[in-house]
């Protein structure tokens, strides 16, 4: 026995999930149905721990770690009369917490710090409704309305836009291709973009 | 008839926490409209979590407070089930939208109408990519188009077919730089399907590829 560790927490390391699956069944029924502290710690004492070994190995991180442990075990005690021991096991159950609150975690982690989306280009392709039931059916852009919108550019820049979009060729290639300085092929290629944003803009 | 499933692999990878998540979004939302996934997926779920956490801890870690601070919490209000779960309008149509999705409902931004018979809605899921329900009316087809990343769709309403497949309700598709397709629907009632890609879309012919420019913008 190491020094410092209590005996009760040794031999509750070395159980396995399905060995106390009964038991921790019935200390959330506890919680569910009595909000039952005492419980409760049981169910705290057994999985923080393994919840936090978890984690770590998912987020490499301790205080993301102890933050899905919180996360998690808030959600087992506020939401206890949820866990049925018919469907499954309450390691299961848990498990099932923890990972959808990781993979909720994570995606708020990686949301983008810019949305393209908000920015004013978007109009250029759509015409957006500003009540969902409200449809404008005429507003439509049709690929060829896109291709008439095109030839109406000017000579010099739809063969910039032609070579770089429709041939896929790069900046510098159409530069080299038509024997002009790379800094007139990108304001070409802006302003035909430009161009073209504003004629799909007033079509209608 | 639901034909395409997430593979033995990605059903693992999404069940052990170890997906890209918003693919895993899919994943659970393709789970909750299929019962042979839903099976597959509550066997591994078994394993997997006695697994996780068979670990034991060698340090003696220290959750200060923290016991005591969720049981400061109220409970959970017992759950109201609505008369009907909140759906997805568009144009007079409600769906109905596997479980997973419906908390995003609110998050649904509205619909703006494509070329191509096309109404798309952003869907503010999080993550790195983009997320959004995109209807076909019938006739609307999506340009011939490749991927620069991944394109995880789940059809929800309807059928479609893109040169490479068929595809019906529940059907699950991924793909990535080696396919190029067509989307397009011929159904009566068109198709609406929830997607997410991690990078745009590459449109591959014709005057379609004067839409890469904006292409960040959709798909
Ligand atoms: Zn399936």
């Amino acid at each position: 026995m190491l020094v410092g560790i209590p005996l009760d927490n040794q031999q509750r390391r070395s159980v396995q999930p399905k060995d106390c699956a009964d038991e921790m069944a019935h200390h959330l029924k506890q919680v569910a149905e009595n909000r039952c502290k005492a419980a409760f710690s049981q169910v705290f004492g057994y999985f923080a721990p393994r919840l936090r070994s978890f984690a770590l190995k998912q987020t490499g991180n301790e205080a993301l770690a102890m933050e899905l442990v919180q996360d998690t075990l808030s959600n087992v005690w506020q939401k206890a009369h949820l866990f049925n021991a018919e469907k499954g096991s309450p390691s299961t159950w848990i498990f099932t917490i923890a990972r959808n609150i990781r993979y909720d975690m994570l995606r708020k982690q990686q949301n983008r710090k810019e949305d393209i989306c908000a920015d004013d280009l978007w109009p250029v392709l759509c015409e957006q409704t500003a009540d969902p039931n409200e449809v404008e059916m005429d507003e439509q852009i049709t690929l060829d309305q896109l291709g008439t919108l095109f030839e109406a550019l000017p000579e010099k820049q739809k063969v910039v836009i032609e070579a770089i979009y429709i041939e896929g060729k790069s900046q510098q290639e159409v530069a080299d291709q038509l024997d002009i300085p790379l800094g007139t092929v990108k304001s070409r290629t802006r302003l035909a973009l430009q161009r073209l944003k504003e004629m799909l803009n007033d079509h209608d | 008839m639901i034909n395409l499933h997430p593979t033995a692999q990605q059903l693992m990878t999404y069940v052990d926490g170890s997906m890209e998540p918003m693919m895993a979004l899919v994943v659970a939302c393709h789970v909750d409209m299929c019962a042979h996934c839903r099976a597959k997926v509550e066997q591994l779920q078994l394993t997997i979590s006695d697994n996780a956490f068979a670990l034991e801890s060698q340090d003696n870690v220290s959750f200060g407070d923290m016991m005591a601070s969720i049981m400061a919490l109220p409970a959970a209000e017992p759950r109201v089930r609505p008369a009907s779960p909140p759906t997805l309008e568009l144009d007079g149509r409600s769906f109905v939208l596997p479980r997973p999705l419906r908390r995003f409902v609110d998050k649904t931004g509205n619909w703006s109408h494509l070329l191509g018979n096309l109404w798309q809605a952003p869907v503010d899921i999080g993550g790195g990519g983009k997320a959004q329900f995109i209807f076909m009316e019938k006739g609307g087809r999506v340009p011939e188009h490749t991927h620069r990343g991944n394109e995880t769709t789940l059809v929800i309403d309807g059928e479609f077919s893109d040169g490479l497949g068929h595809y019906d309700s529940g059907d699950f598709i991924h793909m990535d730089g080696h396919h190029v397709h067509t989307p397009r629907s011929d159904a009566d009632e068109g198709c609406l399907v929830f997607s997410v890609v991690d990078k745009p879309l590459h449109f591959t012919s014709g005057i379609a590829r004067l839409l890469n420019p904006f292409s960040q913008l959709f798909f």
